[in-house]
This record gives structure tokens, C-alpha cells and sequence, in this order.
């Protein structure tokens, strides 16, 4: 155990001035019985504050295990994970709740709203949860999203894009250490999804950190800075990609003969 | 042609004009534009229009044989052979007749170049679609989906069993 | 065919604990229904049986002394009577046994048989010697006497010593439990010796072709009166009365059986339909599945039946027969209170309708939604395989919302709301527990009520029955010399003739403060001397007449001029019977003779009772019986208790079990919202807190409801069986709750709504957010 992770990692600044540890996944392995897929090896792994890391692998690879066990829902067979400082094998169900509510904001594919709540509300029940009564900034964050004017609609008379934007507002509401998007996209026409990973990036250059899950490489590599590869259970590649200009010709050529007619 | 299609234009000016239609991703030799011109000209596609200008420019305009033409060119879906020239498949099959080739490792070398470019042309289409430049947005999403291609690829040559499968790729 | 079957055999397989609910629901309700009819069907019937089989007299009437008893052999012709049996000669006795007292009218009868009135034997043989007596059994059961017991007689000063050599059972009576002076019978030879001075009377059994109507009874009467010397006709008692009455226990059992049954009945209709619409609910993808398969709707629909009808079916077959036992204990003590021997009944027909009465309504529950689960849609179904929509119970949200509630409470509150026809059904459940529970602890206590009322407890520590061998003075002197006593009120009955009243009425007078009794009069106020009596309501009503008006009665051929001042309550005189209560000061004026037959004593406050009784019973052994005033038998109470605390357990459990498949459902339906918000960040807690909340509310709203209903429902029940002695029941007798208690019953309902929560609470807590959100 490395001594960092005992350091609260929470405090604000830490993440402006550049690389500071947030999530740091030890020889974390999960072992699952029954049907459901996505084990994990050995995985180790550490992300900085500030980062917008993909995790990028094929289905029932083992991606979306990591950000279920980075957001507490579940807990590793063995290793351990620590989040901002804090061992989330030493808390218990209620401590990995107040965790969740206090540090993560949760992203899924298929949105997850409570269809019987009005948009507003459910932008503000993190909140609440907590004890706050958050109106104004709920009202903010779905200004700032474009969905001002569905505030106190339903989430079945949504459209897809409106209602993941529903969710990341959602996600948003406590400030959350840690951003998880689970394939956000992936419920959506690629026009709605083109506009989530917008806002995404949008978020994430507010200072965000952002851990996004996908199967899809342009989706990965549209915002994320590092793509970390997963593949049976075991990171097969950690790739940071430069993000230097670079003129069309250097990226693309064009080449044919017929069309030089 | 089809840019003569709009107006009669000069050699330089459809060297320009063909170079910023594909924002700057097919850089023409002006030489070359005039050779073709003059085939056309010779097959009777093109005309010149009005007299030789300063410098000895010639503008040309489509014949009514050389709008046909085009036409019957835009109609004709592109049938002809899958055009590839990759690289690492000449690589791949040199590593596979290599003892111990380090296939592994040039295909993750590989990957990550293709994760690279998939990350250039994202900012590449982005920019395209801030400027308006519909058309040249269409062409990097096209880059972008044969390099996602390219990248399932590689996952798929990496999980492959090179040490029996290899012999046969011959 | 076999294709529904073999999908309900692996849903029930896969859904055991839903099983288990219309299981144990169904069994429930079953069982009390099946009771139900089992005694609505058979009660009638015995006392008729017995009432033909032995020949039962429709009318005996008793004649005073005087009368020449061969003049009374003309009287049946007279009055179209098809046969008759006496003139027996009966005297009243007094005899002691275990050291207490009895009064029984003895009659003089050689053999139990002949044309009317032939007793039933049932133990013993008919008494051979002049020292034999028969008794009936109902009265020695009663009192536990057995045969070959030796009774000392007191009512006369020889004292002689009678043995009992049999149980009859005499059909013309009144059970020995329910009230009355019960008769023995001895050789006709034996008679005198038993006869105190001028106290014997004739008694004439009368039987007609057909059974008589009661107004045919009251013509026959008349008559009767018409032909013998005045006053003669001291008493008289007919089939009718001793039916009603006999029927009057079980009448009650059977009405509030039958009340509460339907209620089981609709609780498990209400909980049933709610599942089955919850199950169609949770498996609107399965139904989508279903069906592009190649289910066709009525296959859809007959999954969803023989779900629900499979488990309801086994609680049938185990519910109808336990409901058909447990009828049984009482059925028994009603026939056996007749003579008749103890016939288990089994009624095939009535099982059956018993089963598909419950399959039914079991089965209507389940069409109703399984239909509508026949007509989705499969690709609607498939892409829509979610929790419900829409803004059902927003308001209350937004109430809760406004009121700062911590936002569990509030998600919990929508979701009590969320679904109005299962909250509605639930709620329904909820009420007519909570409601059943309120009916019957109400009818219990006003029961109760009523006996203590009758016994007057609390207002006479002591009772005191005076053989008439001693004199009225010396009595009076030995309890007054009590230190204890503060209070000292005479008693005897009379009868007294009415005009427009068939039947001499009988008629309480009292000596000493009688208002101290505590007799209750609505309306009108209690006597206040010579002259003024108060009569029950069943009186005014017959003799047609009003408050403060006079009339005229006879009594020993004096005529008494009677003011009627109050309405008094008494339950004593029966249905359709008639009461007076009057002053000793106005009816010594026409019987100057008359002596106290009890005297009702009141002690100093923390008096030993029990050393009073002693010290008095030792001063006169044989002239006095002494006893503390109690409720005496409460044992048809205590059945009416434990059935209605029966039913009323079982409609509560049913009620919890409906709340309990509520909530089961409902976090089944939203365990996909469950596990979202427990991403978000809510603690197991405060999942269980949601849960219990939507539960608590769902109660809070059904006790809301139920208190003021279950009230209103005891009051009618309550009228109805209070009423039967043509009585309006006083208002202190509805004043059975304490206000705290009828908060603390829906609140009770609330703990236990909240606690049937726990399980579901914690099966949402204990959510597997993965496997939930990613079984996508």
C-alpha cells in the first residue's frame, strides 16, 4: 500500500496544478459465478484528477466491472480500490452510499431516470439525498445542458439525448469528484450522441475528471486523453495520445485516379 | 469537370479550388491539371472559352458532350476493386514467416498509431463542423470509420492464434 | 394446451413466495367463509329436528292452584290444540347441592313419553321412587350435577333428600345458559311432600296440527283466559319464544361470521387482483416474449390464471375442510345443548359451493388483469418493459416536497401513490383489517358490557337468595348487622296481567335505594314511588303505549294504577319478552304478603367480599344462599369473544399479507429505480425507509378510513343483536373505545404495515446494483 492513498485527495486545487492521484485500482481481480460476465485479472491502475480516461474493450470485457467497483456499487474479489484518498474496502454499505452521493456522479447507457419523477427532480435527488435542497443549481446545470424547458416534464415523453442530458445533470449536481459514464452513448442516435460527448467534453474542460466506458474507439478517443484497453479481464494497452494540432494533409490523404478526371 | 460544371475556369484556378474543396488533404500538381485539360480538350469534353489572358491563361468550359459525360460518371457507383495499401499486412505476413517476430508488440505498437489518428481526425472533424466545412467533415468521418475498421483489426489479429493460423496465411 | 401448463409450472416454481401468498391468503378467507356457511347452513335445522322428534308443545301454560285441574282437560278442544299432556301439578323448589342454591319448578310426570312435550333421555333412567327427580341436562351441566347426586330440598321444612337418576332433554325449554328457572320432574306420587304451602300450579302442554303463528298463539291465549276464572292463568311460554331464544347465540355467531367472512373474502379478492395485476406488471417483457413466441392472447390470459388459481386451488383443499372442523365444536354445543347426539356434517354440496365460490372470485380477480395482459402488444411490450409512467401521486410528492420531508419519505410516499388501483386495493385490505379489528373488540366489550350491566358489578358486591321458609325480617336484620353493608335492595318478581299483553308480564319490585342499580332508561328517568314503574321497550311498544301515560294491571285479581316514567334497558326478557321494574311501595298495596326472593347488597368500599359471603352463608346455611355478584356464565361470551378475535386475527393477517405482496411488488417492479438511487447515493437505510414509508402511509391512509367505519359497522352490528329485546340501545353502551386507543389501532396498524416492510425494505437495500443495471 503506498502511502498516497491514505493522503485525502479531495481538497480543491489538487487537480488544477496537473497529476494528482484520484483512483488507483491495486491487483484488483473479480471473480463473478452465475451468468454474469466481465471479470477482472489483476487489474492495476492508477488516474489523475483533471484526466478524461477512456476505458475501451470489447463487451463483457471486464470495462464497466472497473467502474462499478471505482464507484462502489461493488466490491473487488481481491485488491483493493481507493478513491481520492479513501480505501473503499473499508467502507460499509451505508459508507459506500455517502461516498457515492458525496464523490461520484454515475452516467448509464440506458439513462436510469425514475419515471416517476419530473426532470427537476430528478436532477436533485443526489442532492437531497444528502440533505440539500439544491433548486438553483439543478436549474443551472439543465440551463447550461439545453433542457431548461423539459424541467418539470416526465422522462418518457424525452427524447433519448434529452434524457441522458437529464442524467449528466443529474450526475452533476453534488460536484462529484469522479464523472462515470457507462457507454453513454450507446442508447442514442449518433446525432444525440455526438451532442452528450460534446457536453461531455465540455464538463470535462471545466475541470472535470472523467472516466468514460465504450466499446467504441472514436467515441474514446473523441475526448479521452488516455485510452486504456481492456481485453479478457486484463489492461492489454494504457495509450496517451497527444492532442498537438495538425494540418489535414498530415492526417488525411486523398488518392485516385479516376477522380482526376 | 465537375468543378468546370459550375463556371469556366483557368488550369491555377482548379488546382485551387480542387485543393480547398478537399481541405488541403490532395495536394494536385498544377502540371498535371493541364494534361488532363488538354485530353479533355482533345476528347472533345472541354472547350476553351474566350481569348488567351495575361500570362497565357486559357479558361475552358464543359462541351454539351462534356456535361453528359459527367453525368454519366456521377451516376456510376464506385464498383471497382477494394483499394488497400497497408503496410503492417505486409508486415504482418513478414512477422508471421519470422521465427520469432514480435507480433504482439507491432500490432499494440499499431494500435495505439491507430488510436492516435482516430484521436487527430476527431479533432479534425471538429474542426471541420466549427468552420462549416460540411463536405470536408464527410470525408474525415469517412477516414474515421476505416480507422476504426482498421482498428478492429488489429483486436482481431491480436486475438488470433498466429502460431498455428500463421503457416497457412499463405 | 400443454404449453401453458408447462410455462405456469415454471413460473409458480420461479415465483414461490407469490405462490405463498394466494396461498395462505386464499386458505385464510376460505377457511372462515367455508365456517360460515357451514353454520348458516345447519343452525337452523337441529332445533326444528328436535322440536318434531320429540313432539315439542307449542304453547304450555301454567294455572294457579285454585283452578280445578278437571275443568283444564276441556281446555285443548277449546283452543283447536291437536293434542295435549297434563294437567301436571309443579310446584317451585329450592334445593341445595355443593353448597349453593338452586330454584327449579318441579313437575309431577311418571313417564318422559306421550303426544306433547316427550322428554329425551339422555342419561339415567325415568325416576321410579318417590325419591328419585330427573333434571335437564343443560341445567346440571350447568351447574355440575351428575347423576346419582343427592339434592337437599329447602323449600320446605322437612328438608327431604331427592337423588338425580336422569338427564332429559325437554325441547319446550330455555337452555339452562341463556336464563330461566329450568324444570326437574319426580313420580306424580312425590309431589306434595315437595309443595310449600299453597305454592303448587298446573301446567298444560298444548301442541296444534300445524305450527301456529305467533298472532294465532296470542288468539289462542285469549281464549284460554276467556274460559277460566280470572287471573288463573299464571303463566305461559311458547315454541316461539324458546326457538328465538335458542337461536339468538348462534344467530349472533353466524351474522358476525358472515359479516366478517365477506370481509376475509373481499380482503383476499382485493389482494388477489392486486397480485395478479403486479405479476402481469413485472412480466410485461415475458408477455411480449410470450407472444412472439406464439402465445395467443386467451393462452396469455390462461398463464396468468392458472398462476393464481393453481395455489389458490391447494388452499382450498386444505381451507374448506379446516373451515368445515372448526365449525364443528360449535355446531356441537348447540346440538348437545338439545339432547341431540353429535353429528359431524359434512355437506358435499356445500364444499363444493364453498370451492367455487372461492375459486370464483379468485379467478375473477385474475381475468380481469391477465386480460389486459392478453391484449399488449408484443413489440410495445418488449421495448417497453418498464416501471409505471406518469405522474399519479405527483401532488402528494410535491406536498411532501413543500413540508421539507427528507426526499425517502417523499420518493415513498409517491410511490404508495404511484399505482392508484393497487393502492386502492391495498387499501381496501388494510381497512377491513383494521375495521374487522375495531368491530370486534367493540361488539366484545359491549357484550360484556351488557352482562356487567345485567349482573349490576360494581354496583352490588353481594346477592342474597332467601328461601321462602325464612321470614323477610330476619333476613333483612342479619344483613343490615353486617358492618360492611352500606347498601341493602330487595327483590321479587311478580306477575302482573296487562291489558293488550297476552302473557302476565313480569315484573321486578324493588325495596331499598333501586336507583343505585344502575338500571339505564332512554328515555324517561327511573321510579320514584307508589305507582310509577318503568318498563322495557318491548312493553311499551305491545301494550301501545307512551311515556307518562297510565294504565291498569292486575296482579292476585288487584288492580294497580301504573304510570310509565322511563324506558329501562334489560336484555333479560328475551326477544320479544316484557319487563316491569316498579317500587315494593306499589305492589304490596295489591299483595300485602309478598316477601323478597334476593337481596342485593352493596359493601363498604374495600370490603373482603369472600368473608362476607362466609360469615353470612354460616349465620343461615339452609335459608340463605350467598354469593358475590358476578358476570355468573360467560361462556357463550367468551365464544362470540374468541370467534370474533378469531376472524378478526385472520382479516388482519390477511390485511398484512396484502401489504406485505404490496410492497413485494412494487420494489420487484422498481428494483431497477432502486438500484439507480442506489448509485446516486442512498444508504441501505434510507432504501428501507422508502419502503416502509410507502407502506406507513398506505396504512395511515386505511386506519384514516377504518376507524370511523369499523366504528359505524359495530354500532349497526351491535343495534342489531342489542335491539333483539325491542331494547334502543343506551349510548353509554357504545361507549367501548377509549379515544386513545382508537388512535392507537391505526397506529398499531401502521407499526405493523411498516414491519411487514422490513423484509421487502431490505431485499430493495440489499439490491445488486450491478447485476440489476447491467442485465441489460
Amino acid at each position: 500500500m503506498d502511502g498516497r492513498t491514505l493522503v485525502g485527495a479531495f481538497r480543491d486545487g489538487g487537480g488544477k496544478n496537473g497529476m494528482s492521484e484520484l483512483v488507483r485500482l491495486t491487483d484488483v481481480t473479480k471473480v463473478y459465478q452465475g451468468g454474469i460476465t466481465g471479470a477482472l485479472n489483476g487489474v492495476s491502475v492508477t488516474v489523475e484528477k483533471g484526466e478524461f480516461t477512456a476505458i475501451m474493450g470489447p463487451s463483457g470485457s471486464g470495462k464497466s466491472t472497473m467502474l462499478n467497483l471505482i464507484a462502489g456499487v461493488d466490491r473487488p474479489s481481491s485488491g483493493t480500490v481507493s478513491v481520492g484518498g479513501t480505501l473503499l474496502g473499508k467502507l460499509g454499505e451505508a459508507g459506500l452510499a455517502r461516498f457515492r452521493r458525496d464523490h461520484i456522479g454515475f452516467v448509464f447507457q440506458f439513462f436510469y431516470l425514475l419515471p416517476n419523477l419530473t426532470v427537476l427532480e430528478n436532477v436533485l435527488i443526489p442532492a437531497q439525498l444528502k440533505g440539500n435542497v439544491a433548486p438553483a443549481r439543478a436549474r443551472e446545470l439543465l440551463d447550461q445542458l439545453g433542457i431548461a424547458e423539459v424541467a418539470n416534464r416526465y422522462p418518457a415523453r424525452l427524447s433519448g439525448g434529452q434524457q441522458q442530458r437529464v442524467a449528466i445533470a443529474r450526475a452533476l449536481i453534488n460536484k462529484p469528484t469522479l464523472l462515470l459514464a457507462d457507454e453513454p452513448t450507446g442508447a442514442l442516435d449518433t446525432r444525440s450522441g455526438d451532442q452528450v460527448m460534446e457536453l461531455l467534453g465540455g464538463v470535462h474542460r471545466e475541470g472535470q475528471t472523467i472516466l468514460l466506458v465504450t466499446h467504441d474507439a472514436k467515441l474514446a478517443t473523441r475526448h479521452a486523453a488516455r485510452v486504456i484497453s481492456v481485453v479478457d479481464g486484463k489492461i492489454v494497452d494504457d495509450a496517451r495520445l497527444d492532442s498537438l494540432e495538425r494540418a489535414p494533409s498530415e492526417v488525411i490523404r486523398v488518392r485516385g485516379e479516376e477522380a482526376s478526371r | 469537370m465537375g468543378l468546370l460544371a459550375e463556371e469556366s475556369l483557368h488550369g491555377y484556378e482548379v488546382k485551387n479550388r480542387f485543393e480547398a474543396m478537399l481541405g488541403g488533404t490532395w495536394e494536385v500538381n498544377i502540371g498535371q491539371i493541364y494534361t488532363t485539360l488538354q485530353r479533355l480538350e482533345r476528347d472533345g469534353l472541354v472547350r476553351p472559352v474566350g481569348a488567351r489572358g495575361d500570362r497565357g491563361k486559357q479558361s475552358y468550359e464543359l462541351s454539351p458532350e462534356g456535361h453528359k459525360a459527367l453525368k454519366e460518371w456521377l451516376a456510376q457507383p464506385d464498383s471497382g476493386p477494394q483499394q488497400l495499401h497497408e503496410d503492417i499486412y505486409v508486415k504482418l505476413l513478414l512477422a508471421t514467416r519470422l521465427a520469432n517476430g514480435d507480433l504482439q508488440g507491432m500490432l499494440a505498437r499499431q494500435k495505439r498509431a491507430y488510436l492516435q489518428r482516430l484521436r487527430d481526425l476527431n479533432r479534425l472533424e471538429e474542426q471541420a463542423r466549427r468552420d462549416g466545412r460540411i463536405d470536408l467533415a464527410r470525408l474525415v468521418r469517412g477516414a474515421l470509420l476505416h480507422t476504426e475498421a482498421d482498428l478492429k483489426w488489429m483486436d482481431e489479429l491480436s486475438s488470433e492464434r498466429f502460431g498455428t493460423e500463421g503457416a497457412k496465411t499463405e | 394446451m400443454r404449453a401453458i401448463f408447462v410455462k405456469t409450472l415454471a413460473d409458480l416454481r420461479r415465483r414461490r413466495l407469490q405462490a405463498a401468498v394466494i396461498f395462505v391468503t386464499t386458505l385464510l378467507a376460505v377457511a372462515t367463509g367455508t365456517m360460515a356457511l357451514t353454520l348458516i347452513a345447519q343452525t337452523r335445522d337441529p332445533y326444528q329436528l328436535a322440536f318434531e322428534a320429540q313432539k315439542g308443545a307449542h304453547l304450555q301454560v301454567g294455572f294457579d292452584n285454585r283452578i280445578d285441574p278437571s275443568t283444564l282437560v276441556g281446555t285443548p278442544a277449546l283452543i283447536g290444540a291437536s293434542a295435549h299432556a297434563g294437567p301436571y301439578r309443579a310446584t317451585d323448589m329450592q334445593f341445595q347441592s355443593g353448597g349453593h342454591k338452586y330454584a327449579v319448578t318441579t313437575i309431577a310426570r311418571d313417564n318422559p313419553g306421550g303426544d306433547v312435550g316427550q322428554l329425551r333421555i339422555t342419561g339415567g333412567h325415568w325416576p321410579s321412587s318417590g325419591t328419585e327427580v330427573a333434571l335437564t341436562r343443560s341445567f346440571a351441566e350447568l351447574n355440575h350435577i351428575s347423576i346419582g347426586d343427592r339434592l337437599k330440598v329447602v323449600s320446605v321444612p322437612q328438608e327431604p333428600v331427592l337423588t338425580v337418576v336422569a338427564e332429559v332433554v325437554d325441547i319446550d325449554e330455555l337452555r339452562a345458559d341463556v336464563g330461566g328457572v329450568q324444570h326437574a320432574w319426580v313420580l306424580g306420587t312425590a309431589i306434595a311432600p315437595l309443595t310449600a304451602k299453597d305454592a303448587s300450579f298446573y301446567l298444560m302442554d298444548y301442541r296444534f296440527a300445524s305450527d301456529p303463528t305467533s298472532a294465532q298463539l296470542q288468539a289462542r291465549m285469549n281464549t284460554l283466559r276467556a274460559s277460566v276464572p280470572p287471573d288463573s292463568v299464571t303463566s305461559s311460554i311458547n315454541y316461539l319464544f324458546v326457538r328465538t331464544v335458542f337461536h339468538v347465540s348462534t344467530e349472533i355467531l353466524t351474522g358476525v361470521l358472515v359479516a366478517f367472512s365477506v370481509f376475509a373474502l373481499a380482503a383476499t379478492a382485493a389482494i388477489v387482483a392486486n397480485l395478479v395485476t403486479g405479476i402481469v406488471i413485472s412480466a410485461y417483457r415475458e408477455i411480449g416474449i410470450m407472444k412472439a413466441v406464439g402465445f395467443t392472447p386467451l393462452q396469455v390470459i390462461g398463464v396468468f390464471v392458472f398462476q393464481i388459481l393453481v395455489p389458490a386451488a391447494a388452499a382450498c383443499i386444505l381451507g374448506i375442510p379446516a373451515g368445515t372442523i372448526l365449525s364443528q365444536p360449535l355446531l356441537a354445543s348447540n346440538s348437545q345443548a338439545l339432547g341431540l347426539a353429535y353429528q359431524p356434517t359434512f355437506s358435499p354440496a356445500l364444499d363444493v359451493l364453498a370451492l367455487a365460490g372461492a375459486l370464483l372470485i379468485v379467478a375473477i380477480a385474475a381475468v380481469i388483469p391477465a386480460f389486459r395482459a392478453g391484449r399488449l402488444k408484443p413489440a410495445v411490450v418488449i421495448a417497453n418493459a418498464a416501471a409505471p409512467r406518469g405522474n399519479s401521486g405527483r401532488w402528494l410528492r410535491r406536498l411532501a416536497s413543500r413540508a421539507r420531508l427528507p426526499r425517502p419519505i417523499v420518493l415513498g410516499l409517491g410511490e404508495a401513490a404511484a399505482r392508484p388501483v393497487r393502492a386502492t386495493l391495498t387499501l381496501l385490505a388494510i381497512v377491513l383489517g383494521v375495521a374487522t379489528v375495531v368491530v370486534a373488540l367493540g361488539e366484545a366489550r359491549s357484550f360484556n358490557k351488557i352482562y356487567t350491566y345485567e349482573g349490576h358489578i360494581g354496583k352490588v358486591d353481594v346477592v342474597v337468595a332467601k328461601s321462602p321458609a325464612l321470614a323477610d325480617s330476619d333476613a333483612t336484620q342479619l344483613i343490615n348487622s353486617q358492618p360492611e353493608t352500606t347498601r341493602l335492595v330487595a327483590e321479587t318478581t311478580a306477575t302482573i296481567t296487562v291489558p293488550g299483553i297476552a302473557d302476565p308480564v313480569t315484573t321486578l319490585g324493588f325495596r331499598g335505594d333501586s336507583a343505585a342499580l344502575g338500571y339505564l332508561l332512554s328515555p324517561g328517568r327511573w321510579f320514584n314511588g307508589p305507582g310509577e314503574v318503568v318498563a322495557n321497550r318491548g312493553f311499551v311498544q305491545d301494550a301501545h303505549l307512551n311515556l307518562g301515560d297510565t294504565f291498569t294491571g292486575t296482579v292476585h285479581g288487584q288492580a294497580l294504577k301504573l304510570r310509565i316514567v322511563g324506558e329501562v334497558f334489560d336484555f333479560t326478557a328475551g326477544p320479544g319478552g316484557h319487563v316491569l321494574m316498579l317500587d315494593w311501595s306499589t305492589i304490596t298495596a295489591a299483595v300485602p304478603n309478598l316477601t323478597p326472593s334476593s337481596y342485593m347488597v352493596t359493601l363498604k368500599p374495600g370490603s373482603n367480599v369472600d368473608a362476607y359471603v362466609r360469615r353470612l352463608a354460616a349465620a343461615q346455611p339452609d335459608l340463605l344462599d350467598v354469593q358475590a355478584n358476578s358476570t355468573g356464565n360467560t361462556a357463550f361470551l367468551t365464544v362470540i369473544a374468541g370467534v370474533l378475535f378469531g376472524i378478526a386475527g385472520v382479516v388482519a393477517l390477511i390485511a398484512v399479507a396484502g401489504v406485505f405482496n404490496t410492497l413485494l411488488l412494487s420494489t420487484r417492479e422498481r428494483v431497477r429505480d432502486t438500484a439507480t438511487l442506489k448509485t446516486l447515493g442512498m444508504s441501505p437505510r434510507q432504501v428501507i425507509g422508502m419502503v416502509a414509508t410507502s407502506a406507513g402511509f398506505l396504512a395511515l391512509l386505511g386506519g384514516l378510513v377504518a376507524v370511523p367505519g369499523g366504528v359505524a359497522l359495530y354500532r349497526v352490528l351491535f343495534d342489531q343483536l342489542s335491539s333483539l329485546g325491542g331494547n334502543i340501545t343506551p349510548l353509554a353502551f357504545y361507549d367501548v373505545f377509549a379515544p386513545w386507543e382508537l388512535i392507537a389501532i391505526p397506529l398499531a396498524g401502521i407499526v405493523v404495515a411498516v414491519l411487514a416492510a422490513i423484509v421487502p425494505g431490505r431485499w430493495a437495500a440489499r439490491t445488486n446494483v450491478v447485476e440489476v443495471l447491467h442485465a441489460e
